[in-house]
């Protein structure tokens, strides 16, 4: 249960953060709020790891034992919010948004199959319906709008 | 195609979530943040220099306006965490159902000078299907 609560405010403070760098954006550009955005995030997340007790772990040797591509996820995130930046201009809010409602949730399931190679139908019904209720309120916005 | 890139930038944030997620299983969570922002801020600094973007009218902005990134940072590790004991397709559903109750809360307040939207009733619909989904995500 604590992880669902944890991963709901993922989404809350994902909003949170997104509503303060559209905010600089309209001040400084897309590009310069997302450079601070993980300027702040660095220097933010050295502070914690300072005051946490993971300090020994980052010189462990061991640690770095996995492969080099699981280092690469700050840069995919930054693709993302580039193709994001570029597509606001090309289309409308409401394809952008459904799209990657879309991708993310069957990426995801292609991710768990990876993962531990199989899905379950709960999975596939379950992810299909979150689509289609997300689906169904950004259409309520479109048509109110 | 515009559709189409869409579609692959959703799947680059599912990814990302499950990159990250392995990354902080090896090095732990905080190390892992540093990491993750550590090699974001090198790749928008290369965005920056292919778009010839440039840091300046930053005079005047008020303190909060950089605090984006430090909220950013409570996002990972909510994700981390998540991934690590939920998978990938079940964390990125509860993301998303919590950023779709958010951006309801503060469009129906203006919170933040954004423009008052009221909430629609209708939407409970739309609330109640996802949280169905998510319900049964969760048996399996």
């Amino acid at each position: 249960m604590l992880f669902i609560i944890l991963s709901i405010l993922s989404g809350v403070t994902c909003v949170l953060s997104r509503v303060i760098n559209f905010a600089l954006s309209e001040k400084t550009g897309s590009y310069q709020s997302t450079f601070f955005n993980f300027l702040t995030g660095l220097l933010g997340s050295i502070v914690l790891f300072i005051v946490s007790n993971e300090t020994f772990h980052f010189f462990d040797v061991s640690a770095y034992s996995g492969s080099w591509w699981i280092y690469t996820g700050g840069l995919v995130g930054v693709v993302g919010v580039t193709l994001q930046i570029v597509l606001s201009g090309k289309i409308s809010s409401f394809y952008l948004t459904l799209f990657l409602f879309v991708g993310q949730l069957f990426a995801g399931m292609i991710i768990d199959y990876i993962v531990v190679h199989s899905i379950s139908i709960y999975q596939l019904v379950g992810g299909t319906l979150v689509l289609i209720g997300l689906s169904y309120n950004l259409w309520i916005d479109k048509r109110e709008a | 195609m515009n559709y189409f890139l869409s579609l692959l930038t959703g799947a680059l944030i599912s990814f990302m979530v499950y990159l990250n997620g392995t990354l902080s299983s090896a090095t732990g969570n905080y190390a892992s943040s540093v990491i993750i922002h550590f090699v974001g801020l090198l790749g928008i600094i290369v965005v920056m220099f292919f778009t010839k973007s440039k840091l300046n009218n930053l005079k005047g902005i008020p303190f909060y306006l950089y605090c984006g990134g430090f909220v950013g940072i409570l996002t990972v590790l909510f994700n981390n965490v998540g991934y690590t004991h939920l998978g990938a397709s079940l964390t990125l559903a509860l993301s998303l159902f919590g950023q779709s109750v958010s951006s309801i809360i503060i469009d129906h307040f203006g919170l933040f000078g954004l423009p008052v939207i009221r909430f629609n009733h209708k939407k409970t619909v739309g609330l109640l299907i996802i949280s169905i989904g998510i319900f049964l995500m969760t048996l399996s």
